[in-house]
């Protein structure tokens, strides 16, 4: 009844066919299957947000979700954030600009989080940046140039 | 995690055929079940993932209650303007709940069905005795490291704090839990461990949360839900209260009163204590601040947790005189 | 305002103005991490993986009985079941100080248990999920013995006293018993955490008697030495290669059980093998912070003058292991006193052997007595930057030597001065508003200059770019960016020019990245490496005979922009590239080592670089060479529920020359958010029954979110210090924790009346 079974997914707007058995999570199947490994693990129990990936649009914890789960819907991890001509998205840039990591493991879950917080219209101060920037952990310490680099292109949008 | 087959049903009807055996487990947000289920305390031989299913999504907003289809995600729910207006409490305690990541994954129904985040109840590779996990087992938290631990409807058999948010203020507002054509009282939804902690809901296998409605009331549209922890954000309550107010005409006289605890109780507790002591008198402060401390009638501290007794009543306090304006 | 950035001034050592050292540029390693495009250790996938699963005692005490696998073995999948029955022998390893190993076979699957968490079995198993699903099959039965899970427990005795820490000057008891004004109180703080967002855990394979590793790491020759002295195979069959490392503050330093768990895993199914720890399991994978307690006595004059400390603290250790975080390291620096007397014990329980976490010894210590002093200033009616000024230390009291340099009277004036600290009323709970009681709270701190030789390679490539080459690491540290900024400036050609490569110990080697010595220790080689490829490619270019300057009868030539030239400017300015043509040359490649000359056989190549036996100590020399801070607190406490957030953070710090500022100011902040977390939220929780974490994941050891965290300025007001380093900085890295804690302390008692001595600050310690 574990039987690996065949799922289709659509991850960064490419259909990735891969077999495996059905309690394998989004995350684990990113990072040890389809060599997606920008998505981070960091606790694999949903108390980090290291593994933030957009299902549909929407921040979700790869960890907590089954690779099944997600057949059908549109799966979007930090190596599909920038456009079609290779360039980085905003939100990358700004991070950079601002040094909003040290380590960098976090970052990508960060990012992440970040557009879709600026998508949802959750940037529109500085406390709900951190209010809504709370479910990504960052052990270095980078927060004040995360809500930073989340301000700057929030503001540039508005 | 073991091992298990996955299915995904067409429609309510296969969803809950497909769950009739007690080993099989709805897959909704998964937040829950697939964190027990990592920690070894869940171990489904058939997950049945009825996020696919279509209809049961629904937000309603009507002139007598308010419906939320038991699929909605969290922060659907917590977003939807209208909420916010008919309810606050219940938009604000889903805007406090874990992260915007977790709220967007996790469900109204699912909300219901969450789990105490008691350590022992969570590591049974190391603790064997939890009465909730295995009935009869016995209960290794009394006795350890009990700070988060419930003060208020535990017994012998567990002390393990219900955790949600969300079911506070249900509890509070008289809120009623659709399941299929059953309707049970959200107060009634959540069971006091007593001597069966490993019975938690009035929910048969196969049972399937379809939506919850809250009726609309004055107190609902004056409501709030006040959250107390240690870390800002991201972490569960160390005591929260959903309150509603509603005064009379002349501004000063507290009509109708509901005031719910979180973080303190075995359950989403409301506090009629209460507001019985409130209701007819005058809004001021130190009434208000006396008549708070009945919220933790009957509460039993284990060491650790006995902050919680002093805590609980100064939140009610502060959330009631917040909503009078006068805090 | 539009953030932190311009909110920062520089002090005289951090110009960025330059467009090399000094100058603020963006992290070179961070394209890579935006983009998810760093390949961290765990995600290496060698061909014919398999996955390791660790299982823990779950027992503090006591022996394993017996082990049944029986159900894990026939589990779908597996490959292995790894008990002390069947592990492989291993030796003992020597310590990091080099001191021999015992004669006894290293156990990393423990048949005798010390502690609750232990590694006593693993899976290996063809899928992560696979081996999951058969290390929880496996059931262990125990002879359990009573623990002692705290050092709290009587039975746990006072400990051992610790004499190479023990500190006397003048005579502390008597002049604390003869003085006007005498506090004395204790202070504590629980175990810790270092939590890295990057779990632990490594992939190991084996080819022959060669043994590759990729694992996170901050110190890739020191695990590269116990990994070949476990495995009984000659160093340079071990390399490690680490070119991220996702955070390890201390706890990256050290070869770890789980490391030879999985290389030998490697080793009996004849695969590679990954190992990742659960972020469970790294509670007791290696250990933390210890939890310290320290009793501080002051006497003073009644103006708040000290004249005596006595000083006596203990901190956890593990029952057969040794570890010491040193209490009287700031408590013995900070203040004038003509009488100290500080001790020091260590008192085991059944715990993991505690590690260092950032800023070991210094943290607890400067909670201590930053509280302390603080305590006083209240006693004798002082204001709280008054009385430290009044005790400042003109010369290192303890070893009665003129400081390097110490801006500590800067920081605080700086630091005072952009707080608005005069503003300040004297009088707890004095600065209320509304529900919230506000308190401003200041306290110091400090870390030593740690020194040790480093080692690099420098060459300039035909097409004029330049490759800089180390095994030294980079975890966030900025390691990356600043030697391509020193070999820039060196070199005269611009950063982007430069390519690091780090973090293989097939490259020049390089010490432990701990101390917050790296950053200088590595400047300082690189430097020096390629000022001497600088030299050759002059000298090439004066004498070789198909030079353009060949001509030009120059004793020298400079380079700027990347372009070679005579100094005066007479004469062509030929690009590196178009020289190297010219002259032929491929590449030029120097390597260079700082040890001292009469110190470079290989033994003691071996020694430096894989021990810390050469780390030379901050007063070894003329002077007592240390960085300093000041932190300046607000917080906000709710008068009826206890809830401690700090509102606002100004801090004043002196780490000597800033080779970057942009990346040193996200370390001090760094240091000053983790300084917040360990104030008001971490706590490793025991159940006294079990002497077990209870709290062994991240929701229940809360560190601070977004949330917690409010805006932070740091002002550096180092100037650069020529005994620190050969480029002048001083300690950067642990230096922002240290005070934080006591600076928020005092602030809540500012704010409550209320003196808490015991962290962290939970909210029922207020109510």
């Amino acid at each position: 009844m574990t039987q690996p079974i065949t799922l289709t997914l659509d991850i960064n707007g490419r259909t990735r066919t891969v077999a495996l058995e059905p309690r394998v999570t989004l995350l684990d199947a990113l990072r040890d299957h389809l060599a997606l490994n920008g998505t981070k693990k960091g606790c694999d129990q949903g108390q980090c947000g290291a593994c933030t990936v957009h299902v549909d649009g929407a921040r979700v914890l790869a960890c907590l979700t089954l690779a099944a789960q997600v057949e059908g819907r549109q799966i979007t991890t930090i190596e599909g954030l920038a456009g079609a001509d290779g360039g980085v998205h905003p939100v990358q840039t700004a991070f950079l600009e601002r040094d909003a990591f040290q380590c960098g493991y976090c970052t990508p879950g960060q990012i992440m989080s970040a557009v879709a917080c600026i998508r949802e219209g959750h940037a529109g101060s500085d406390a709900e940046i951190r209010e809504y920037m709370s479910g990504n952990l960052c052990r270095c310490g980078a927060y004040p140039h995360i809500v930073a680099a989340v301000r700057d292109v929030a503001g540039a949008a508005s | 995690m073991r091992g298990f087959s996955y299915l995904r049903p067409g429609s309510p009807d296969e969803a809950r055929e497909a769950a009739r055996d007690p080993s099989a487990a709805f897959l909704a947000g998964g937040t829950t079940l697939l964190d027990l289920a990592k920690c070894g305390v869940a171990e489904p031989e058939r997950v049945v993932d009825i996020t696919h299913l279509s209809g049961l999504a629904t937000i309603t907003v009507g002139d007598d209650r308010i419906t939320l289809g038991a699929l909605a995600t969290m922060s659907r729910v917590a977003d939807e303007a209208d909420i916010r207006t008919h309810c606050p409490a219940v938009a604000e305690a889903l805007s406090q709940a874990a992260s915007a990541q977790i709220r967007n994954m996790a469900t109204i129904g699912g909300n219901l069905m969450q789990r105490t985040r008691c350590a022992y109840f969570r590591d049974p590779a190391t603790f064997p005795a939890c009465n909730k996990r295995a009935p009869g087992s016995g209960c290794a938290a009394i006795g350890g490291a009990v700070r988060n631990h419930a003060v208020l409807g535990v017994s012998e058999s567990c002390i393990a704090t219900y955790p949600g948010d969300l079911a506070t203020a249900l509890v509070a507002f008289d809120a009623v839990v659709h399941v299929g054509e059953r309707r049970i009282a959200a107060d009634d939804f959540f069971l006091l461990p007593g001597a069966t902690p490993d019975r938690e809901h009035p929910l048969e296998p196969g049972e399937m949360i379809t939506a919850i409605a809250i009726p609309a009331s004055p107190a609902a549209r004056r409501s709030t839900y006040l959250k107390i922890r240690d870390r800002q954000s991201y972490e569960f309550a160390a005591a929260s209260a959903a309150v509603g107010l509603e005064l009379a005409a002349d501004g000063r006289t507290i009509r109708d009163l509901r005031v719910a605890l979180g973080g303190v109780a075995t359950k989403p507790w409301r506090a009629r204590g209460v507001e019985d002591a409130l209701r007819g008198k005058i809004f001021e402060p130190e009434t208000v601040k006396r008549a708070s401390l009945a919220a933790m009638e009957g509460a039993v501290d284990h060491g650790a947790n006995r902050f919680k007794i002093d805590l609980a009543p100064r939140v009610v306090a502060r959330a009631i005189l917040t909503l009078g304006g006068l805090a | 305002m539009t953030g932190t950035d311009t909110k920062t001034k520089h002090g005289d050592a951090s110009d960025g103005s330059s467009n090399s050292l000094g100058a603020r540029l963006s992290r070179f390693d961070g394209p890579d991490k935006i983009r998810g495009a760093a390949r961290y250790a765990l995600e290496n996938h060698p061909a014919n993986l398999a996955h390791a699963v660790i299982v823990q005692s779950t027992i503090a005490a006591g022996t394993v009985r017996a082990i049944d696998v029986a159900a894990a073995q026939v589990a779908p999948g597996v490959l292995l079941v790894l008990t002390p029955d069947n592990a492989l022998h291993l030796d003992s390893a020597s310590n990091w100080l080099g001191a021999p190993p015992p004669d006894a076979p290293y156990l990393p699957l423990a048949r005798t248990v010390t502690f609750n968490g232990q590694h006593v079995a693993a899976v290996v198993a063809e899928t992560l999920e696979q081996a999951i699903e058969a290390a929880s099959l496996i059931r262990i039965t125990y002879d359990a013995t009573d623990a002692i899970p705290d050092f709290d427990d009587p039975r746990a005795g006072e400990g051992q006293p610790m004499d190479p820490m023990k500190i006397d000057w003048g005579d502390a008891e008597t002049a604390f018993a003869a003085a006007p004004v005498r506090i004395e109180e204790t202070y504590r703080t629980p175990r810790e955490y270092n939590v890295p967002l990057e779990p632990h855990g490594l992939v190991a394979q084996w080819d022959g008697d060669a043994l590759t590793i990729w694992e996170p790491s901050q110190w890739i020759d020191g695990m590269a030495r116990t990994y070949a002295e476990w495995f009984a195979i000659p160093f340079d069959k071990v390399r490690i290669v680490s070119p991220y490392v996702g955070g390890g503050f201390g706890s990256k330093a050290l070869a770890c059980a789980h490391g030879a768990i999985a290389i030998m895993a490697a080793k009996m199914v004849g695969r590679p093998v990954k190992l990742a720890v659960t972020r469970p399991q790294s509670f007791t994978a290696f250990g933390g912070r210890p939890a310290t307690r320290q009793t501080i006595a002051l006497g003073a004059t009644r103006e708040g003058k000290l004249l005596s400390i006595v000083h006596r603290g203990d901190n956890e250790t593990s029952v057969d292991g040794f570890a010491v975080e040193p209490l009287g390291a700031v408590t013995a620096l900070m203040y004038a006193t003509a009488n100290l007397s500080s001790r020091q014990n260590i008192v085991p329980v059944n715990t993991v052997l505690p590690g260092p976490l950032r800023a070991p010894g210094e943290n607890p210590s400067a909670f201590g007595i930053e509280s302390a002093i603080d305590e006083l200033a209240y006693a004798v009616g002082a204001d709280p930057l008054a009385i430290r000024l009044l005790n400042y230390a003109e010369e290192d009291p303890h070893a009665r030597k003129p400081w390097s340099t110490r801006q500590l009277r800067e920081a605080f004036a700086v630091g005072a001065e952009r707080f608005g600290w005069s503003r300040r009323t004297p009088a707890p709970r004095s600065m209320r508003e509304g529900n919230q009681l506000i308190g401003w709270g200041v306290a110091a701190g400090t870390y030593p200059v740690r020194r040790t030789a480093g080692e690099a390679l420098v060459r300039i490539l035909a097409d004029g770019t330049v490759e800089v080459a180390s095994s030294s690491i980079d975890m966030g540290t900025g390691t990356y960016t600043i030697l391509a900024q020193t070999a820039a400036d060196a070199l005269g050609v611009a950063p982007d020019r430069v390519r690091v490569k780090l973090g293989d110990s097939s490259l020049p080697r390089a010490p432990v990245a701990g101390g917050s010595q790296l950053a200088n220790l590595m400047t300082g080689a690189v430097h020096k490496a390629a000022l001497a490829a600088r030299d050759e490619l002059i000298g090439l270019a004066i004498n070789h005979p198909s030079s353009p300057f060949r001509d030009v009868q120059a004793n020298t030539l400079v380079i700027a922009d990347g372009r070679i030239a005579a100094p005066r400017g007479n004469g062509p300015a030929v690009p590196i590239a178009e020289l190297m043509r010219k002259i032929g040359r491929e590449q030029i490649e120097v390597l260079r080592d700082t040890l001292p000359e009469a110190s470079r056989s290989d033994e003691d190549r071996y020694k430096n670089f894989t021990t810390v036996a050469t780390m030379r100590s901050p007063t070894d020399g003329d002077y007592s060479l240390h960085s300093w801070c000041a932190h300046f607190v607000e917080v906000r406490v709710d008068a009826d529920f206890g809830t401690v957030r700090v509102s606002r953070v100004v801090s004043g710090i002196d780490s000597g020359r800033v080779y970057n500022p942009k990346l040193a100011e996200s370390q001090w902040q760094g240091g000053i958010i983790m300084g917040i977390g360990q104030a008001l939220l971490e706590e490793g929780i025991v159940d006294r029954r079990h002497a077990r974490v209870v709290n062994n994941n991240l929701a229940d050891y809360l560190i601070a979110t977004n949330a917690d965290i409010p805006d932070i300025e740091v002002i550096s007001v180092g100037i650069p210090d020529p005994h620190a380093s050969a480029l002048g900085g001083k300690a950067v890295g642990e230096l922002g924790i240290v005070g934080v804690a006591p600076a928020i302390a005092n602030a809540v008692y500012h704010a409550t009346g209320r003196r808490i001595r015991e962290l962290p600050i939970t909210l029922d310690k207020l109510m």
